[in-house]
C-alpha cells in the first residue's frame, strides 16, 4: 500500500461564530467551510479539477445544514469517482474523517481528497445543548436519568485520580495555565490571555472538582486538510507531511464497564499509539510533538500517563515543571489544546492535524518546537474507552 | 430469584423524574422489583456472568439464557462529582450529585449520590436507596450509617 500526505491545510481561529452578537449577521456554516477549503486547495498548489473524493465530518447536531457532506460538495461544484461521504464517531468524528481520507489514497482510490469539518453550536443555549448531551452519557434508560453530562466522567476520574495518587486540583490545573501560555501564541487559538494558577481555581464549579477553566468552553470551527498520495506531494516540490501510521483500539465498553475496573487508565490510548509507534518503526523518544485530544486539564495527565510518556501518577508535575510545555522535553497540546487552543467538537481533532502539520513544518513561529520533524495526534473518546492515533512527519 | 437480601429503603421525592427511563417487556422485571425496594440484574445462566443494566445477552459467552438475580444493595463509593451547569430537564432539581459505585457483588454501575456532600469521599461504604417519585422509581446510594 502506498503512503498518503497532507499537502495543503485551511482553518478559521476557533470562536463563537454562530450566535448572533451585536445584531451583526453571523457567518454560516458551510460559508466558512468554503473558505479553508479554498485556502488549503491553494496551498496545496491544486486545482479544483485535482479533487477526486470529499470526506466530510459529521457536523455537531446543532448545526443547522443537514447532509452537509453532499451540500457542501454540491456548492463547491465538485464530481467525485471515489467518494463523497460524512464520518461520525462521537469527539474522534474528524480523527476518523481525517483517518478515512488517508484510506482512500493509501488504497489508490484517489491521488486527492479533502477532508473538512465544521462545527456550529454556539448558538445553542447550554442547558438545551447539555440537555442533548445527557442521551450522549452512557446508557440512556439506566445512566442517562440521573444527569450525567459527558465531562461528568471527566470529573469522576479526576476525582479519584486526585484520591489515588494523593495529587491535589491546583496540581492538575497547572495544564490550563501551561496550555494557555500556548495558546498565547496561537492565531488559531479561542482564549489567548494568559492565566495564573489562582485565576483557574477562581472559577465557578462546572463540575466539581472542574471548574470553567479546567473543561471545554463552547466554540464554533471549520478545518479542512488536502490529502495526496506521497508521489503527488513530492512531484508538487511543496513542503508536506507525510502520514506514517495509524493506530486504533476501543475497548468493548460504553463509558462504565459493568465490573470494577481503574478509571484513570486510558487502555485504548496505550493500545493505539503503541500500535501507531510499532508501525512506524519508531519509539516514542523519536515524536517531537504530541497533540492530544484532552478535553479537562485531568484528560490531558491521564492520557500523557497511558501512553508512556510520564509515570503513572506524575504526568501532573510536566505541566507545571515546563517539560510538556513547546520548549520543554515532552511538548503537549502546543496550539494551547482543546482548553484554550478551543474545541468545537467536531472538528477539534483535525485542529489537531492542522498543529502537527505546523510544527513539523517548522512554521509555529514562537511557539515552534525546536527542530520537529515527527508529530504525533491522537483522538480519544475518554471514557466512551476508544482511541486513534497518527505518527506524521514533516518534509519541509 | 432470590430474596434474601434486606430491601433497599425507599424514599419519597416529590415531583416527575427529571428524564425517566423507557421500560420494555424485557427490562419490567427490574423496574418493578426495584418499586418493591429490590435491586436485580441479569446472570448468564452458561457462564455465570452478572452484569449491569441487565442485558438479555451474556456479554462474556452471548448466551441468551438468564436469570434475574437479587444485589446486595451495599457498595463502595469509587468515585463521585456535582453538577453545576444543568440540562434543560435537570433545572428544575437544582445541583445534583451522582457517583460511580462499586457494589459488593461485584458490578459497577452508576446512580444518583444523595446525603451530606461533606460526608462524600472515595472508597467510603454506601447503601443503595430507592428515590420514589410520582411517575415511579430511580436507584441511587448514600453514604451508610
Amino acid at each position: 500500500m502506498r503512503n498518503a500526505a497532507i499537502l495543503g491545510y485551511g482553518a478559521v481561529p476557533v470562536g463563537i461564530y454562530q450566535r448572533v452578537k451585536d445584531g451583526s449577521d453571523p457567518p454560516l456554516e458551510h460559508e466558512l467551510a468554503v473558505r479553508v477549503v479554498l485556502d488549503a486547495v491553494r496551498m496545496a498548489g491544486l486545482r479544483k479539477e485535482d479533487l477526486n473524493g470529499v470526506v466530510v465530518a459529521h457536523p455537531g447536531d446543532h448545526t443547522k445544514q443537514g447532509y452537509f457532506h453532499t451540500f457542501l460538495t454540491a456548492y463547491l461544484g465538485l464530481t467525485s469517482r471515489s467518494t463523497v461521504v460524512q464520518v461520525l464517531g462521537n469527539g474522534m468524528t474528524a480523527g476518523l474523517a481525517f483517518d478515512e481520507g488517508l484510506r482512500l489514497v493509501r488504497g489508490g482510490e484517489t491521488d486527492c481528497v479533502v477532508v473538512i469539518a465544521a462545527h456550529f453550536e454556539s448558538g445553542t443555549p447550554t442547558a438545551d445543548h447539555l440537555n442533548f448531551s445527557i442521551r450522549l452519557t452512557g446508557d440512556v434508560d439506566f445512566q442517562s436519568i440521573f444527569g450525567a453530562v459527558p465531562i461528568a466522567w471527566y470529573a469522576m476520574s479526576a476525582r479519584r485520580y486526585m484520591h489515588e495518587h494523593s495529587v491535589s486540583r491546583a496540581q492538575i490545573a497547572e495544564v490550563a495555565v501551561k496550555n494557555r501560555r500556548q495558546a498565547a501564541l496561537n492565531p488559531l487559538a479561542q482564549y489567548r490571555t494568559p492565566v495564573t494558577l489562582d485565576e483557574v481555581l477562581a472559577q465557578r464549579m462546572i463540575v466539581e472538582p472542574l471548574g470553567l477553566l479546567e473543561v471545554p468552553g463552547r466554540a464554533d470551527g471549520a478545518v479542512a486538510l488536502v490529502i495526496t498520495s506521497e508521489e503527488l506531494a513530492q512531484k508538487s516540490g511543496r513542503p508536506h507531511v507525510l502520514v506514517r501510521s495509524r493506530g486504533f483500539y476501543h475497548e468493548g465498553e460504553h463509558q462504565i464497564p459493568d465490573r470494577h475496573t481503574d478509571m484513570t487508565d486510558y487502555q485504548s490510548i496505550r493500545i493505539a499509539t503503541k500500535t501507531a509507534l510499532e508501525r512506524a518503526n519508531i519509539g516514542l523518544d523519536d515524536v517531537d510533538v504530541f497533540q492530544i485530544y484532552a478535553p479537562c486539564t485531568i484528560v490531558e495527565v491521564m492520557a500523557t500517563e497511558s501512553m508512556g510518556l510520564f509515570p503513572r501518577g506524575k504526568g501532573w508535575a510536566a505541566a507545571a515543571d515546563g517539560r510538556s510545555a513547546f520548549d520543554g522535553s515532552r511538548p503537549v497540546n502546543t496550539s494551547g489544546g482543546l482548553l484554550s487552543r478551543g474545541h468545537p467538537p467536531e472538528a477539534t481533532p483535525l485542529y489537531d492535524v492542522v498543529e502537527a502539520c505546523i510544527q513539523v513544518l517548522g512554521l509555529a513561529g514562537e511557539r515552534q518546537v525546536p527542530n520537529a520533524r515527527v508529530g504525533m495526534t491522537v483522538s480519544e473518546l475518554g471514557n466512551y474507552n476508544a482511541a486513534i492515533a497518527h505518527i506524521l512527519e514533516g518534509r519541509p | 430469584m432470590s430474596a434474601q437480601s434486606p430491601r433497599m429503603p425507599i424514599l419519597k421525592r416529590a415531583g416527575l423524574r427529571p428524564f425517566p427511563p423507557r421500560v420494555s417487556a424485557f427490562t419490567r422485571p427490574f423496574w418493578t422489583t426495584l418499586g418493591e425496594g429490590r435491586l436485580i440484574t441479569t446472570a448468564c445462566r452458561a457462564c455465570g456472568r452478572l452484569t449491569f443494566p441487565p442485558k438479555l445477552v451474556c456479554r462474556g459467552c452471548w448466551s441468551e439464557d438468564y436469570d434475574w438475580r437479587e444485589l446486595r444493595p451495599s457498595g463502595v463509593l469509587y468515585s463521585y462529582t456535582r453538577v453545576h451547569v444543568l440540562p434543560r430537564a435537570f433545572v428544575a432539581d437544582g445541583l445534583y450529585d451522582f457517583a460511580i459505585v462499586d457494589l459488593a457483588d461485584g458490578v459497577r454501575l452508576m446512580c444518583r449520590l444523595l446525603g451530606d456532600p461533606a460526608q462524600f469521599a472515595p472508597d467510603i461504604p454506601v447503601e443503595m436507596v430507592v428515590a420514589m417519585y410520582d411517575d415511579g422509581p430511580l436507584f441511587a446510594a448514600r453514604p451508610t450509617g
